[in-house]
């Protein structure tokens, strides 16, 4: 088609449907700030692109293989280094998408790959870039599109951090200037008009376009209303501000995050994906913050709350003072806070030894029986923007040891007996159940900690975070978990292994802090550190168990279902052992991560990070995996339920039309006649009270101009009032049945 | 059986037609008469002299070939005057019965509201029953039989009203109504040498018009169709405009004329749109509407109009 030629009402479509590209975009832009949809300018960069092919209308052949190769194009620049056209990066991508497809048929949504999941949002714009060109241009009905970018926007400010007040804005001029270019369209079409001349269309529109851009500007500068109900989002982050598992004993509903208080657990938490740190590290690893001891029944508080050691070097070789027998990797990390909100202590690894920093005139204080290490600023305990740098030596946690402790503690032990403090008043099952899990292991302690810790994945416990309980004055929060609801977050599983360990005379602790987060690879925090950056964000806010073992120290497990323990357990024997051992056997993904050998290093970076989300993704905790996710899923399911409604009659049609063919009876007859009447009605042929089914079809033949509705009309006719079979005759009431319904789907 | 509808059809067109060569441009009331004839019915006609009901009948007693009678009903007429009366024939030594008009296979009963009811009575009856009584003998009227009463709208003075029982025995009440001027400068042509009438010529024997009466009585009323006629005359009782409504043997009338309206039109079948079409003919005359509606200046025939257009009609089977 050129340009030349085209007619006003093509220069309306086309105006149709970059408006509706527009549309699609709002959809797209508050991607990075509601989920952790990075680089959300390189989508509608495809967008853009995908509309501008369908646009110029390239033949039907060569169009898709444009999109494609831009798609394709797309992928490598955001995730493989060699360039898009030494082909090299096909053969990662091949295997990429091998893995995903294996992870898709095992419905282990957790391990798709992130080049997946680009893979499948681009390729759903793509589609998008087809549909609201169906939507748009062809049959010209742009209002549920509209109207949903207008719910989806207005959702998102109301209930998200999003801030929404331009969007609206804009969502508001496009979608009623494409409603006014849509309606003219379809009055031109409908009345028969003389398509307009270009520049009488112009001066149709021009006024209009005035008229939106001023109720627009008078509407965004003219004084509101305050809302008349208290903004949802200042309540969430008002809930938000007492922190994750601290719950006030107000209950309700909390916001992820690290909070003091965790003497009244329970009740369930909003997600929050705040940032708080950003940390480097080769693999992601737990961020411990502080311990506490007592178990009052409904949560956590600090029976003794120690004495720090304080000094300017940071060097506190006590953090980490495990036996001898526990063999030490060196390794490093960087942290930078963003948004550390009530945290106000250093979140560190296991085996840290020195912390240091490069601002001048601070003091680090670690205090060993609340496991706390803080910085101190002008003698008030304060992080420093600078960030910190950690010095460690990863633990590895010798088992055939800790497998030799007895399970009673002894007195030998010298460990304060608060480690053992339960309440008074805590129900019998709970230590009968503590019994009954390690009735069958190994008596020992480790064997007996593993039991326990792997008992609530056993017994089909359901991780949540919402509609958890919350324990009344009288109940137990460890009971009432156990037995009642069997449903909550790591608060409820850690707490839960914790008290069980203590009843079997094990002493445990109860930790805090935060889970390894997720690669982060838009960050400019640490330049230059590629992949090995990790955003720890609050929703990252994370709870487990640590148990002690003489000659060992304190090691942490991890009870929560659908947690990793991330700690690495070692039998002396070959690496391949352990890797096979208890400490990554559920998940072979892990694997990979060790072989440092491996040809696919690029590759298995990835496999690490999708194992990372899975960890962490299936916990629940994980937002930016389960907004985008749902995004693309509830956008696919509204688009199907569209497509399903548009289509109905169609669907409705063939399959009567199956149902007539073969096996005609009274019942098809009456139907199928039937649903010609609803087209018909929907279609504007609306049967008055009182008119027969004859004067009916003649009016309806007078419409479609053909006697079709009569002749099927005087078959119908006979079937009903002379109650004949018809049965003989049915092909020809099909023919007309058939022939009738097309006519009628295609108007 | 569709064929042979169709042969049915294009004789009961020729009677038509052949009745339209004398009355011009009322194929309606033509065909209404014929279906009345068919039902086996009767009919009143409500219209003013001379717009033809006359000719009407003589033009159908004469393409069917049957016996025309009429009867000019005067305040003074005797029931006997209707039904024949015994004569004393001294010759024979006996009473002979001199038949009345009554005696015919088509009459005209003219202007039936001026006479007594006594009369009245007497040719109702005999209309609805197909026998007269005299002198204690009975005697069969002819077949088939088939009265035309007319009466006059405007003259109401000096008149017996039919009562509402009476008027129930016919099947159909129609209007003829002036011809449109076309119509009326056709009529002058056509008459202007040798009256149409006497040029008419039997189309259909006695015996074809018995035959096809048999037949009208078997065409298929559905189960949904008697539920619409039923539907429509039980609604006449529960309409507030409607002080007295139709009674069964209405919905029994209506089911005829809707068969025999339907055999007319080639079917062997009724549908709804025959029992909508008849329902203001046959159910107009049994109708008396509330003062109300009277004052209002709503017409039987308006009354029943928006009544049908109430009334749902069955799509389906025996719904």
């Amino acid at each position: 088609m050129r340009l030349k030629d085209m007619s006003s009402s093509k220069w309306v479509g086309i105006a149709l449907y970059i408006g509706s590209m527009l549309l699609l975009m709002e959809w797209v832009l508050p991607l990075g700030q509601v989920t952790d949809t990075g680089g959300t300018h390189l989508f509608i960069i495809y967008i853009v692109f995908c509309f501008v092919i369908s646009l110029i209308q390239l033949p039907m052949w060569i169009a898709p293989f444009i999109k494609l190769a831009g798609l394709m194009f797309l992928l490598n620049y955001i995730f493989y280094e060699p360039s898009f056209f030494s082909l090299a990066w096909l053969g990662e991508l091949l295997v990429d998408l091998q893995l995903s497809t294996q992870a898709l048929l095992g419905q282990s949504w957790i391990e798709l790959t992130p080049v997946f999941r680009t893979l499948l949002f681009l390729i759903l714009l793509w589609m998008m870039s087809y549909l609201l060109y169906y939507w748009f241009v062809v049959v010209k009905r742009p209002f549920s599109f509209v109207l949903l970018t207008f719910v989806y926007v207005t959702a998102l400010d109301t209930f998200t951090l999003y801030d929404g007040n331009v969007a609206i804005v804009r969502v508001f001029i496009f979608s009623v200037l494409i409603l006014i270019l849509a309606n003219l369209n379809r009055i031109v079409d409908q009345e028969k008009i003389k398509v307009p001349s270009s520049r009488t269309m112009a001066k149709w529109i021009a006024p209009m376009a005035i008229v939106v851009f001023i109720s627009a500007a008078i509407g965004f500068a003219a004084p509101k209303f305050e809302p008349q109900w208290p903004d949802p989002v200042s309540f969430i982050q008002a809930a938000g501000q007492n922190g994750f598992g601290s719950g006030e004993g107000s209950g309700g509903v909390n916001r992820v995050g690290y909070g003091e208080h965790d003497d009244r657990l329970g009740g369930g938490f909003i997600m929050d994906d705040t940032t708080v740190f950003y940390a480097t590290a080769t693999s992601p690893r737990y961020w411990k913050v502080e311990t506490k001891d007592e178990y009052t029944g409904h949560g956590w508080v600090r029976s003794d709350e120690g004495t720090p050691t304080t000094n300017e070097s940071g060097h506190f070789p006590h953090i980490s003072d495990y036996g001898e027998s526990v063999e030490r990797n060196e390794t490093e990390a960087e942290l930078q806070f963003i948004e550390p909100g009530h945290l106000n202590k250093i979140p560190y690894l296991y085996g840290t030894e020195t912390v240091g920093t490069t601002v001048d005139g601070v003091s680090f204080y670690y205090n060993h029986t609340t496991g706390e290490l803080a910085s101190i600023i002008n003698e008030e305990q304060d992080l420093v923007e600078e960030g910190y740098s950690l010095e460690a030596g990863r633990p590895d946690f010798p088992r055939n040891e800790m497998r030799e402790v007895s399970v009673e503690y002894e007195e030998s032990e010298e460990m304060p007996d608060r480690y053992l403090q339960l309440p008074d008043d805590l129900p019998e099952r709970v230590s009968n159940l503590a019994e009954e899990i390690v009735s069958d292991v190994d008596e020992n302690r480790y064997d007996y900690a593993r039991a326990i810790e792997s008992y609530f994945e056993d017994s089909g416990f359901e991780y949540a975070t919402s509609d958890v309980a919350i324990p009344s004055d009288d109940e137990d929060y460890v009971d009432q978990f156990l037995f009642d609801t069997q449903r909550g977050y790591c608060d409820n599983y850690s707490t839960s292994m914790v008290v069980m360990l203590r009843s079997l005379d094990i002493p445990a602790r109860w930790a805090k802090g935060f889970t390894g987060g997720e690669r982060a690879f838009q960050q400019d925090v640490f330049p230059g550190e590629g992949s090995n950056v990790f955003e720890v964000q609050n929703n990252n806010a994370h709870s487990w168990v640590e148990v002690y073992f003489p000659e060992v120290g304190w090691v942490p497990f991890e009870p929560t279902v659908g947690f990793d323990n991330q700690a690495n357990f070692s039998t002396g024997e070959s690496i391949d052992d352990i890797l096979d051992g208890d400490t990554n056997e559920d998940d072979p993904l892990e694997a990979p991560e060790n072989d440092d050998q491996s040809d696919l290093d690029d590759l298995l970076d990835e496999g690490n990070e999708s194992e990372e989300d899975g960890a962490v993704g299936s916990g629940g905790q994980d937002s930016n995996f389960n907004l985008l996710h749902l995004f693309a899923i509830t956008i696919g399911t509204l688009l199907t339920i569209w497509l399903i409604y548009m289509y109905r009659s169609k669907i409705v049609a063939s399959w009567k039309n199956q149902k007539l063919k073969r096996k005609p009876s009274a019942k098809t007859i009456t139907n199928s006649y039937q649903f010609i009447l609803k087209l018909l009605e929907r279609e504007g042929y609306q049967f008055q009270s009182g008119e027969t089914l004859r004067e009916y079809a003649y009016n309806v033949d007078r419409m479609l101009g053909n006697k079709q509705m009569t002749e099927l009309t005087q078959y119908y006719e006979r079937f009903v009032y002379r109650e004949e079979d018809l049965i003989s005759e049915v092909d020809q009431f099909y023919q007309t049945w058939r022939q009738l319904t097309k006519q009628i789907l295609s108007k | 059986m569709n064929q042979q509808m169709t042969g049915q059809q294009t004789k009961v067109n020729e009677l038509i037609e052949n009745i339209e060569r004398v009355m011009v441009g009322k194929r309606d009331a033509i065909e209404l008469t014929i279906v009345a004839l068919l039902a086996q019915g009767h009919v009143l006609l409500e219209d003013v002299p001379g717009v033809g009901k006359t000719m009407l009948v003589r033009a159908l007693a004469k393409s069917v070939d049957l016996q025309f009678s009429r009867i000019q009903f005067t305040p003074d007429l005797l029931p006997s005057d209707v039904t024949g009366v015994s004569i004393y024939n001294q010759k024979e030594m006996k009473f002979e019965f001199q038949p009345g008009p009554i005696m015919g296979n088509i009459v005209l009963a003219d202007e039936i509201n001026r006479t007594s009811p006594k009369t009245q009575s007497a040719l109702l009856e005999s209309m609805e029953e197909k026998h007269i009584t005299v002198d204690g003998v009975t005697m069969r009227l002819n077949d088939p039989f088939f009265v035309l009463a007319t009466q006059n709208p405007i003259e109401y003075e000096g008149t017996y009203p039919l009562p509402e029982a009476q008027l129930d025995r016919f099947l159909l009440k129609l209007k003829m109504g002036y011809p449109v001027k076309q119509e009326e400068i056709t009529m002058l042509d056509r008459t202007a040498n040798v009256h149409p009438i006497d040029t008419l010529t039997p189309v259909m024997t006695r015996g074809e018009l018995l035959e096809k009466q048999n037949e009208v009585r078997d065409v298929h009323v559905s189960d949904s169709v008697k539920k619409y006629i039923v539907e429509i005359v039980s609604n006449t009782r529960k309409n507030p405009l409607i002080q007295l409504g139709a009674s069964p043997r209405a919905s029994i009338a209506l089911m005829k004329a809707a068969q025999a309206y339907a055999y007319i039109h080639g079917r062997d079948y009724t549908v709804p749109d025959d029992v909508k079409y008849m329902a203001p003919h046959v159910l107009s005359h049994r109708l008396l509407l509330t003062s109300e509606a009277k004052f209002e200046g709503k017409t039987d025939k308006q009354v029943l109009e928006d009544l049908i257009k109430k009334t749902m009609i069955p799509i389906e089977r025996g719904s």
